[in-house]
Protein backbone atom coordinates (compact mmCIF):
# COMPACT_ATOMS: atom_id res chain seq x y z
CA UNK A 1 0.00 0.00 0.00
CA UNK A 2 2.50 1.96 1.15
CA UNK A 3 5.82 1.99 -1.15
CA UNK A 4 4.38 4.36 -3.26
CA UNK A 5 3.13 6.74 -0.75
CA UNK A 6 6.12 7.83 0.37
CA UNK A 7 5.92 9.70 -3.36
CA UNK A 8 3.22 11.18 -2.03
CA UNK A 9 4.62 12.06 1.21
CA UNK A 10 7.42 13.71 -1.11
CA UNK A 11 5.31 15.79 -2.59
CA UNK A 12 3.12 16.96 0.00
CA UNK A 13 5.51 18.95 2.29
CA UNK A 14 7.67 19.76 -0.55
CA UNK A 15 4.96 21.43 -2.76
CA UNK A 16 3.69 23.38 0.41
CA UNK A 17 7.44 24.38 1.64
CA UNK A 18 8.31 25.16 -1.60
CA UNK A 19 5.03 27.58 -1.61
CA UNK A 20 6.65 29.28 1.00
CA UNK A 21 4.01 28.51 3.78
CA UNK A 22 5.38 27.52 7.34
CA UNK A 23 3.42 25.41 9.51
CA UNK A 24 0.67 24.95 6.87
CA UNK A 25 3.16 23.34 4.77
CA UNK A 26 3.45 20.45 7.46
CA UNK A 27 -0.01 21.12 8.27
CA UNK A 28 -1.08 20.98 4.91
CA UNK A 29 0.82 17.49 4.75
CA UNK A 30 -0.90 16.03 7.58
CA UNK A 31 -4.50 16.94 6.47
CA UNK A 32 -3.26 15.48 2.87
CA UNK A 33 -2.52 12.22 3.90
CA UNK A 34 -5.73 12.79 6.01
CA UNK A 35 -7.95 13.12 2.96
CA UNK A 36 -5.87 10.54 1.31
CA UNK A 37 -6.64 8.27 4.23
CA UNK A 38 -10.08 9.04 4.02
CA UNK A 39 -12.07 6.82 2.17
CA UNK A 40 -14.87 9.14 1.85
CA UNK A 41 -12.84 11.89 -0.48
CA UNK A 42 -15.15 13.15 -3.35
CA UNK A 43 -13.67 11.65 -6.11
CA UNK A 44 -15.84 8.32 -4.90
CA UNK A 45 -12.89 5.96 -4.91
CA UNK A 46 -11.95 3.17 -2.59
CA UNK A 47 -9.30 5.00 -1.53
CA UNK A 48 -6.28 3.09 0.36
CA UNK A 49 -7.18 2.86 3.92
CA UNK A 50 -6.79 5.12 6.60
CA UNK A 51 -3.16 5.32 8.46
CA UNK A 52 -2.24 2.95 10.55
CA UNK A 53 -1.93 4.30 14.02
CA UNK A 54 1.72 3.66 14.50
CA UNK A 55 1.85 6.44 12.06
CA UNK A 56 -0.12 9.13 12.80
CA UNK A 57 1.29 10.37 15.96
CA UNK A 58 4.75 10.93 13.96
CA UNK A 59 3.29 12.37 11.47
CA UNK A 60 1.32 14.54 14.08
CA UNK A 61 5.03 15.52 15.53
CA UNK A 62 6.48 16.23 11.75
CA UNK A 63 3.72 18.58 11.46
CA UNK A 64 4.46 20.83 14.74
CA UNK A 65 8.21 20.78 13.82
CA UNK A 66 9.78 23.29 12.30
CA UNK A 67 10.27 24.06 8.93
CA UNK A 68 13.90 23.15 8.30
CA UNK A 69 13.67 20.11 10.67
CA UNK A 70 10.70 18.66 8.52
CA UNK A 71 12.55 18.25 5.62
CA UNK A 72 14.92 15.82 8.07
CA UNK A 73 11.96 14.32 9.77
CA UNK A 74 9.86 13.41 6.07
CA UNK A 75 13.03 11.29 5.76
CA UNK A 76 12.77 9.48 8.53
CA UNK A 77 8.80 8.99 8.33
CA UNK A 78 9.46 7.89 4.58
CA UNK A 79 11.84 4.84 6.20
CA UNK A 80 9.03 4.36 8.55
CA UNK A 81 6.69 4.32 6.48
CA UNK A 82 8.19 1.95 3.87
CA UNK A 83 8.03 -1.45 5.72
CA UNK A 84 4.67 -1.75 7.28
CA UNK A 85 2.57 -3.35 4.78
CA UNK A 86 -1.33 -3.69 4.91
CA UNK A 87 -2.71 -7.23 5.20
CA UNK A 88 -5.00 -8.31 2.09
CA UNK A 89 -4.50 -5.26 0.01
CA UNK A 90 -2.46 -7.16 -2.28
CA UNK A 91 1.38 -7.02 -2.67
CA UNK A 92 1.46 -3.70 -4.01
CA UNK A 93 5.51 -3.64 -2.56
CA UNK A 94 6.29 -5.43 -5.48
CA UNK A 95 8.45 -4.02 -8.04
CA UNK A 96 6.48 -5.25 -11.21
CA UNK A 97 2.95 -3.80 -10.71
CA UNK A 98 0.01 -5.35 -12.66
CA UNK A 99 -2.03 -2.88 -15.13
CA UNK A 100 -5.15 -2.72 -12.20
CA UNK A 101 -2.82 -1.29 -9.29
CA UNK A 102 -1.17 0.86 -11.62
CA UNK A 103 -4.15 2.30 -12.42
CA UNK A 104 -5.06 2.48 -9.30
CA UNK A 105 -2.60 4.26 -7.94
CA UNK A 106 -2.98 6.43 -10.50
CA UNK A 107 -6.37 7.75 -9.87
CA UNK A 108 -5.40 7.86 -5.96
CA UNK A 109 -2.62 10.44 -7.27
CA UNK A 110 -4.88 12.00 -8.86
CA UNK A 111 -7.47 12.22 -6.14
CA UNK A 112 -5.00 13.36 -3.73
CA UNK A 113 -3.91 16.24 -6.15
CA UNK A 114 -7.27 17.44 -6.34
CA UNK A 115 -7.80 17.14 -2.86
CA UNK A 116 -5.04 19.06 -2.50
CA UNK A 117 -6.21 22.11 -4.70
CA UNK A 118 -9.84 21.96 -3.06
CA UNK A 119 -7.94 22.35 0.01
CA UNK A 120 -5.84 25.30 -1.08
CA UNK A 121 -8.55 26.83 -2.28
CA UNK A 122 -10.76 26.35 0.96
CA UNK A 123 -7.89 27.87 2.60
CA UNK A 124 -7.59 30.57 0.41
CA UNK A 125 -11.20 31.43 0.93
CA UNK A 126 -10.98 31.26 4.46
CA UNK A 127 -8.16 33.58 4.43
CA UNK A 128 -10.34 36.47 2.47
CA UNK A 129 -13.15 35.53 4.38
CA UNK A 130 -11.52 36.35 7.69
CA UNK A 131 -10.21 39.59 6.36
CA UNK A 132 -13.72 40.42 5.11
CA UNK A 133 -14.83 39.71 8.82
CA UNK A 134 -12.15 41.80 10.11
CA UNK A 135 -13.28 44.55 7.85
CA UNK A 136 -16.90 44.41 9.01
CA UNK A 137 -16.35 43.85 12.70
CA UNK A 138 -14.19 47.43 12.28
CA UNK A 139 -17.27 48.39 10.18
CA UNK A 140 -19.59 47.61 13.01
CA UNK A 141 -17.49 49.01 15.78
CA UNK A 142 -17.18 52.55 13.76
CA UNK A 143 -21.17 52.55 13.46
CA UNK A 144 -21.79 51.89 16.98
CA UNK A 145 -19.39 54.84 17.98
CA UNK A 146 -21.06 56.71 15.89
CA UNK A 147 -24.51 56.21 17.75
CA UNK A 148 -26.20 53.69 15.40
CA UNK A 149 -28.49 51.09 17.29
CA UNK A 150 -27.22 47.87 15.42
CA UNK A 151 -27.64 44.31 16.81
CA UNK A 152 -30.54 44.80 19.46
CA UNK A 153 -32.77 47.78 19.61
CA UNK A 154 -34.58 48.84 22.85
CA UNK A 155 -37.59 46.29 22.06
CA UNK A 156 -35.19 43.54 21.96
CA UNK A 157 -35.70 42.10 18.77
CA UNK A 158 -33.78 40.49 16.52
CA UNK A 159 -32.68 42.98 13.52
CA UNK A 160 -33.27 41.03 10.31
CA UNK A 161 -30.14 39.81 8.16
CA UNK A 162 -31.62 42.29 5.12
CA UNK A 163 -31.14 45.07 7.87
CA UNK A 164 -28.10 44.11 9.21
CA UNK A 165 -26.23 43.65 5.65
CA UNK A 166 -27.56 47.41 4.92
CA UNK A 167 -26.26 48.79 8.32
CA UNK A 168 -22.64 46.88 7.45
CA UNK A 169 -22.80 48.30 3.76
CA UNK A 170 -24.24 51.91 4.45
CA UNK A 171 -21.51 52.30 7.33
CA UNK A 172 -18.59 51.57 4.54
CA UNK A 173 -20.53 54.01 2.41
CA UNK A 174 -20.40 56.59 4.74
CA UNK A 175 -16.47 56.20 5.08
CA UNK A 176 -16.05 56.68 1.42
CA UNK A 177 -18.40 59.88 1.77
CA UNK A 178 -16.12 61.41 3.56
CA UNK A 179 -13.13 60.65 1.80
CA UNK A 180 -15.35 62.49 -1.35
CA UNK A 181 -16.02 65.45 0.96
CA UNK A 182 -12.89 66.07 1.20
CA UNK A 183 -11.93 65.73 -2.49
CA UNK A 184 -14.35 68.21 -3.03
CA UNK A 185 -13.23 70.34 -0.38
CA UNK A 186 -9.52 70.15 -0.97
CA UNK A 187 -10.61 70.58 -4.88
CA UNK A 188 -12.53 73.75 -4.24
CA UNK A 189 -9.73 75.13 -2.52
CA UNK A 190 -7.26 74.65 -4.56
CA UNK A 191 -9.07 76.13 -7.26
CA UNK A 192 -8.62 73.09 -10.03
CA UNK A 193 -10.22 73.72 -13.48
CA UNK A 194 -14.20 73.02 -14.04
CA UNK A 195 -13.04 69.85 -15.89
CA UNK A 196 -11.46 68.60 -12.94
CA UNK A 197 -14.10 69.87 -10.66
CA UNK A 198 -16.73 67.93 -12.49
CA UNK A 199 -14.67 64.34 -12.72
CA UNK A 200 -14.70 64.47 -8.74
CA UNK A 201 -18.57 65.66 -8.84
CA UNK A 202 -19.62 63.25 -11.28
CA UNK A 203 -17.92 60.92 -8.56
CA UNK A 204 -19.67 62.02 -6.08
CA UNK A 205 -23.15 61.76 -7.90
CA UNK A 206 -21.84 57.98 -8.69
CA UNK A 207 -21.63 57.01 -5.12
CA UNK A 208 -24.81 58.03 -4.32
CA UNK A 209 -26.10 56.09 -7.23
CA UNK A 210 -24.72 53.31 -5.40
CA UNK A 211 -26.37 54.15 -2.18
CA UNK A 212 -29.28 54.51 -4.02
CA UNK A 213 -28.36 50.37 -5.28
CA UNK A 214 -28.17 49.33 -1.52
CA UNK A 215 -31.39 51.14 -0.77
CA UNK A 216 -32.98 49.13 -3.47
CA UNK A 217 -31.59 46.17 -2.23
CA UNK A 218 -32.88 47.05 1.65
CA UNK A 219 -36.30 48.15 0.61
CA UNK A 220 -36.85 44.57 -0.38
CA UNK A 221 -35.53 42.95 2.37
CA UNK A 222 -36.54 44.86 5.09
CA UNK A 223 -38.79 48.39 4.23
CA UNK A 224 -39.65 48.98 7.79
CA UNK A 225 -35.44 49.12 8.67
CA UNK A 226 -35.28 51.59 6.16
CA UNK A 227 -38.34 53.38 6.51
CA UNK A 228 -38.05 53.93 9.89
CA UNK A 229 -34.39 55.36 9.72
CA UNK A 230 -32.83 52.24 12.01
CA UNK A 231 -29.80 52.88 9.69
CA UNK A 232 -29.26 56.66 10.39
CA UNK A 233 -28.36 58.74 13.46
CA UNK A 234 -31.25 59.64 15.67
CA UNK A 235 -30.58 63.21 14.62
CA UNK A 236 -30.60 62.47 11.36
CA UNK A 237 -33.70 60.32 11.93
CA UNK A 238 -35.16 63.43 13.33
CA UNK A 239 -35.66 64.53 10.25
CA UNK A 240 -35.71 61.78 7.94
CA UNK A 241 -38.82 61.98 5.07
CA UNK A 242 -39.55 58.44 3.86
CA UNK A 243 -36.55 56.80 4.62
CA UNK A 244 -33.77 58.96 3.90
CA UNK A 245 -33.47 62.49 3.25
CA UNK A 246 -35.99 65.45 2.17
CA UNK A 247 -35.33 67.04 -1.19
CA UNK A 248 -35.22 70.65 -1.17
CA UNK A 249 -38.22 72.66 -1.09
CA UNK A 250 -38.46 73.07 -4.94
CA UNK A 251 -40.04 70.05 -5.64
CA UNK A 252 -42.58 70.54 -2.55
CA UNK A 253 -44.75 69.23 -4.51
CA UNK A 254 -43.64 66.09 -5.22
CA UNK A 255 -42.65 65.28 -1.78
CA UNK A 256 -46.28 66.59 -0.97
CA UNK A 257 -47.79 64.09 -3.15
CA UNK A 258 -45.78 61.64 -2.31
CA UNK A 259 -46.15 62.14 1.45
CA UNK A 260 -50.46 62.31 0.56
CA UNK A 261 -50.00 58.83 -0.99
CA UNK A 262 -48.75 57.50 2.47
CA UNK A 263 -51.15 58.82 4.18
CA UNK A 264 -53.72 57.36 2.64
CA UNK A 265 -51.86 53.87 3.22
CA UNK A 266 -51.91 54.11 6.86
CA UNK A 267 -55.09 55.22 6.92
CA UNK A 268 -56.28 52.31 5.00
CA UNK A 269 -53.66 50.03 6.99
CA UNK A 270 -55.21 51.09 10.45
CA UNK A 271 -58.64 50.40 9.32
CA UNK A 272 -57.99 47.16 8.26
CA UNK A 273 -56.49 46.55 11.12
CA UNK A 274 -58.93 48.17 13.69
CA UNK A 275 -62.21 46.78 11.80
CA UNK A 276 -63.38 43.50 10.43
CA UNK A 277 -64.70 40.97 12.79
CA UNK A 278 -62.92 38.40 14.87
CA UNK A 279 -63.61 35.57 12.97
CA UNK A 280 -62.12 37.62 9.68
CA UNK A 281 -58.92 38.06 11.42
CA UNK A 282 -56.92 35.54 8.97
CA UNK A 283 -58.28 37.80 5.66
CA UNK A 284 -57.69 41.07 7.75
CA UNK A 285 -54.37 40.11 8.12
CA UNK A 286 -53.79 38.75 4.59
CA UNK A 287 -55.06 42.13 3.00
CA UNK A 288 -53.13 44.06 6.01
CA UNK A 289 -50.26 42.44 4.74
CA UNK A 290 -50.59 43.16 1.39
CA UNK A 291 -51.11 46.97 2.16
CA UNK A 292 -47.86 46.96 3.71
CA UNK A 293 -46.18 45.88 0.61
CA UNK A 294 -46.77 48.64 -0.77
CA UNK A 295 -44.68 50.83 1.29
CA UNK A 296 -41.83 49.09 -0.33
CA UNK A 297 -43.26 51.30 -3.54
CA UNK A 298 -43.05 54.48 -1.56
CA UNK A 299 -40.05 54.25 0.00
CA UNK A 300 -39.05 53.30 -3.65
CA UNK A 301 -40.72 56.23 -4.96
CA UNK A 302 -38.98 58.30 -2.43
CA UNK A 303 -35.75 57.13 -3.20
CA UNK A 304 -36.18 57.97 -7.02
CA UNK A 305 -36.96 61.55 -6.02
CA UNK A 306 -34.09 61.81 -4.24
CA UNK A 307 -31.82 60.28 -6.75
CA UNK A 308 -33.50 62.82 -9.93
CA UNK A 309 -32.87 66.00 -7.76
CA UNK A 310 -29.02 65.38 -6.72
CA UNK A 311 -28.58 64.69 -11.05
CA UNK A 312 -30.67 67.87 -11.88
CA UNK A 313 -29.10 69.80 -9.59
CA UNK A 314 -25.61 68.25 -11.71
CA UNK A 315 -27.15 69.13 -14.87
CA UNK A 316 -28.50 72.62 -13.65
CA UNK A 317 -25.94 74.25 -12.02
CA UNK A 318 -22.22 75.46 -13.04
CA UNK A 319 -19.00 72.54 -12.17
CA UNK A 320 -18.10 75.18 -9.44
CA UNK A 321 -21.57 75.44 -8.24
CA UNK A 322 -22.43 71.53 -8.02
CA UNK A 323 -19.17 71.11 -6.36
CA UNK A 324 -19.58 73.80 -3.42
CA UNK A 325 -23.45 72.41 -3.89
CA UNK A 326 -23.04 68.98 -3.01
CA UNK A 327 -19.94 69.47 -0.31
CA UNK A 328 -22.44 71.92 1.62
CA UNK A 329 -24.59 68.97 1.55
CA UNK A 330 -22.16 66.63 2.87
CA UNK A 331 -20.74 68.69 5.45
CA UNK A 332 -24.75 69.38 6.30
CA UNK A 333 -25.25 65.75 6.94
CA UNK A 334 -21.68 65.22 8.24
CA UNK A 335 -23.01 67.82 11.33
CA UNK A 336 -25.83 66.16 11.67
CA UNK A 337 -24.62 63.55 12.13
CA UNK A 338 -21.69 64.74 14.79
CA UNK A 339 -25.15 66.60 16.27
CA UNK A 340 -25.98 62.83 16.77
CA UNK A 341 -23.40 61.78 18.73
CA UNK A 342 -22.69 64.42 21.18
CA UNK A 343 -26.66 64.58 22.11
CA UNK A 344 -25.84 60.65 23.13
CA UNK A 345 -22.61 61.16 24.83
CA UNK A 346 -23.80 64.85 26.21
CA UNK A 347 -23.32 64.42 30.30
CA UNK A 348 -25.62 63.28 32.34
CA UNK A 349 -26.37 63.99 36.37
CA UNK A 350 -25.35 60.39 37.21
CA UNK A 351 -22.09 60.45 35.26
CA UNK A 352 -19.04 61.30 36.67
CA UNK A 353 -18.52 64.84 35.00
CA UNK A 354 -14.87 64.02 33.78
CA UNK A 355 -15.27 60.69 31.80
CA UNK A 356 -17.87 62.48 29.19
CA UNK A 357 -16.42 65.93 29.29
CA UNK A 358 -13.48 64.33 27.49
CA UNK A 359 -15.46 62.95 24.57
CA UNK A 360 -18.23 65.78 24.27
CA UNK A 361 -14.90 68.14 23.89
CA UNK A 362 -13.48 66.53 21.06
CA UNK A 363 -16.70 65.98 19.30
CA UNK A 364 -17.05 69.66 19.72
CA UNK A 365 -14.10 70.32 18.42
CA UNK A 366 -14.98 68.26 14.76
CA UNK A 367 -18.46 70.59 14.71
CA UNK A 368 -16.31 73.36 15.26
CA UNK A 369 -13.82 72.68 12.83
CA UNK A 370 -16.10 71.63 10.23
CA UNK A 371 -18.08 74.82 10.95
CA UNK A 372 -15.19 76.99 9.63
CA UNK A 373 -14.62 74.96 6.85
CA UNK A 374 -18.16 75.91 5.83
CA UNK A 375 -17.73 79.49 6.42
CA UNK A 376 -15.34 79.93 3.39
CA UNK A 377 -18.56 79.22 1.25
CA UNK B 1 -60.70 65.19 -12.22
CA UNK B 2 -63.25 63.41 -13.56
CA UNK B 3 -63.85 60.15 -13.45
CA UNK B 4 -64.61 57.83 -16.36
CA UNK B 5 -66.29 54.43 -16.68
CA UNK B 6 -66.28 53.76 -19.85
CA UNK B 7 -68.35 50.30 -20.06
CA UNK B 8 -71.59 52.23 -17.75
CA UNK B 9 -73.99 54.97 -19.47
CA UNK B 10 -73.80 55.54 -23.25
CA UNK B 11 -75.23 51.97 -23.57
CA UNK B 12 -76.17 51.53 -27.16
CA UNK B 13 -75.90 49.39 -29.67
CA UNK B 14 -72.86 50.97 -31.65
CA UNK B 15 -70.78 51.76 -28.58
CA UNK B 16 -71.07 48.09 -27.73
CA UNK B 17 -70.25 47.00 -31.38
CA UNK B 18 -67.21 49.78 -31.10
CA UNK B 19 -66.29 47.95 -27.64
CA UNK B 20 -66.78 44.71 -28.73
CA UNK B 21 -64.02 44.70 -31.53
CA UNK B 22 -61.88 46.74 -30.10
CA UNK B 23 -58.61 45.24 -28.67
CA UNK B 24 -57.56 46.19 -24.96
CA UNK B 25 -54.55 47.64 -26.32
CA UNK B 26 -56.30 50.00 -29.02
CA UNK B 27 -58.52 50.81 -26.35
CA UNK B 28 -56.38 52.28 -23.84
CA UNK B 29 -54.73 54.22 -27.04
CA UNK B 30 -58.46 55.91 -28.01
CA UNK B 31 -59.17 56.01 -24.05
CA UNK B 32 -55.60 58.11 -23.48
CA UNK B 33 -56.35 60.10 -26.48
CA UNK B 34 -59.30 61.17 -25.14
CA UNK B 35 -58.26 63.96 -22.78
CA UNK B 36 -55.16 66.49 -22.18
CA UNK B 37 -54.30 64.13 -19.04
CA UNK B 38 -55.22 60.45 -18.74
CA UNK B 39 -54.54 58.61 -15.11
CA UNK B 40 -54.98 54.36 -15.24
CA UNK B 41 -55.44 53.69 -11.98
CA UNK B 42 -56.46 51.34 -9.54
CA UNK B 43 -59.46 53.04 -6.57
CA UNK B 44 -57.64 50.95 -3.80
CA UNK B 45 -53.84 51.55 -4.98
CA UNK B 46 -52.55 54.09 -2.72
CA UNK B 47 -49.79 55.19 -5.41
CA UNK B 48 -52.49 56.36 -7.81
CA UNK B 49 -53.63 58.20 -4.73
CA UNK B 50 -50.41 60.10 -4.43
CA UNK B 51 -50.16 60.68 -8.79
CA UNK B 52 -53.39 62.14 -8.72
CA UNK B 53 -52.30 64.40 -5.55
CA UNK B 54 -49.32 65.66 -7.54
CA UNK B 55 -51.84 66.34 -10.89
CA UNK B 56 -54.00 67.89 -8.77
CA UNK B 57 -51.58 70.47 -6.65
CA UNK B 58 -50.35 71.52 -10.44
CA UNK B 59 -53.45 72.60 -10.86
CA UNK B 60 -54.24 69.97 -13.49
CA UNK B 61 -57.56 67.94 -14.11
CA UNK B 62 -56.50 64.77 -14.91
CA UNK B 63 -59.29 61.81 -16.40
CA UNK B 64 -59.22 59.17 -14.25
CA UNK B 65 -60.34 55.60 -14.95
CA UNK B 66 -60.00 53.47 -11.87
CA UNK B 67 -59.73 49.77 -14.28
CA UNK B 68 -60.96 48.15 -10.58
CA UNK B 69 -64.29 49.68 -11.64
CA UNK B 70 -64.31 48.60 -14.79
CA UNK B 71 -66.00 44.92 -15.58
CA UNK B 72 -63.47 45.10 -18.64
CA UNK B 73 -60.74 47.08 -16.80
CA UNK B 74 -58.35 43.30 -15.85
CA UNK B 75 -57.36 43.16 -19.89
CA UNK B 76 -56.94 46.76 -19.74
CA UNK B 77 -54.47 46.65 -17.21
CA UNK B 78 -53.06 43.82 -18.56
CA UNK B 79 -52.15 45.26 -21.62
CA UNK B 80 -51.00 48.49 -20.01
CA UNK B 81 -48.58 45.97 -17.70
CA UNK B 82 -47.69 44.87 -21.49
CA UNK B 83 -47.20 48.42 -23.02
CA UNK B 84 -44.83 49.23 -19.82
CA UNK B 85 -42.66 45.80 -19.78
CA UNK B 86 -43.53 45.61 -16.20
CA UNK B 87 -44.96 44.01 -13.63
CA UNK B 88 -45.84 46.51 -11.37
CA UNK B 89 -47.61 49.05 -13.63
CA UNK B 90 -50.23 51.43 -11.54
CA UNK B 91 -50.81 53.98 -12.33
CA UNK B 92 -49.88 54.85 -15.86
CA UNK B 93 -50.05 58.45 -16.97
CA UNK B 94 -50.32 59.64 -20.54
CA UNK B 95 -50.00 63.12 -21.57
CA UNK B 96 -51.48 64.65 -24.75
CA UNK B 97 -52.32 61.13 -25.94
CA UNK B 98 -48.63 59.83 -25.32
CA UNK B 99 -47.49 57.68 -22.68
CA UNK B 100 -45.22 58.64 -20.21
CA UNK B 101 -45.20 55.84 -18.11
CA UNK B 102 -45.57 54.88 -14.07
CA UNK B 103 -44.77 56.47 -10.99
CA UNK B 104 -41.19 56.71 -11.53
CA UNK B 105 -40.81 58.32 -14.73
CA UNK B 106 -43.93 61.05 -13.57
CA UNK B 107 -41.42 61.85 -10.80
CA UNK B 108 -38.29 62.17 -13.28
CA UNK B 109 -39.86 64.26 -15.55
CA UNK B 110 -41.29 66.59 -12.86
CA UNK B 111 -37.59 66.60 -11.14
CA UNK B 112 -36.02 67.10 -14.68
CA UNK B 113 -38.15 70.03 -15.63
CA UNK B 114 -40.07 68.25 -18.76
CA UNK B 115 -43.58 67.21 -16.63
CA UNK B 116 -44.61 71.04 -17.20
CA UNK B 117 -43.77 71.89 -21.04
CA UNK B 118 -45.50 68.38 -21.71
CA UNK B 119 -48.79 69.61 -20.25
CA UNK B 120 -48.22 73.02 -21.53
CA UNK B 121 -48.27 71.70 -24.83
CA UNK B 122 -50.60 69.53 -24.32
CA UNK B 123 -53.05 72.09 -22.85
CA UNK B 124 -53.55 71.07 -19.82
CA UNK B 125 -51.51 73.98 -17.76
CA UNK B 126 -51.96 77.69 -19.00
CA UNK B 127 -49.34 79.35 -16.43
Amino acid sequence: MFPPSPMKFHHNPRESLKSGEDSAGSESALISLASIGDNSTATGHRLQPPLPPEIQPQMEMASSSDKPATGVTQFQLDAKLAPPKRKGAGSTSDKVLDAKTVRRLAQNREAAKKSRLRKKAYVQQLESSRIRLAQLEQDLQRARSQGFIIGGGAAGGNISSGAALFDMEYARWLDDEHRHMSELRTALQAHLSDGDLRVIADKYIAHYDELFCLKEVAVVSDVIHLYTGMWTTPAERCFLWMGGFRPSDLIKQAEEALSQGLEQLQQSLISTIANGSVNDSMNQMAVALGKLTSLEGFVRQADNLRQQTLHQLRRILTVRQTARCFLVISEYYGRLRALSSLWASRPRENFIAGDNSCQTSTDLQMVLSSRNQFSNF
Amino acid sequence: MHYHAESYGNYNASTVRQNAAVDPLERVVRLASGSAVVIFSLSTCCMCHAVKRLFCGMGVNPTVYELDLDPRGKELERALMRLLGDGSAMPVVFIGGKLVGAMDRVMASHINGTLVPLLKEAGALWL
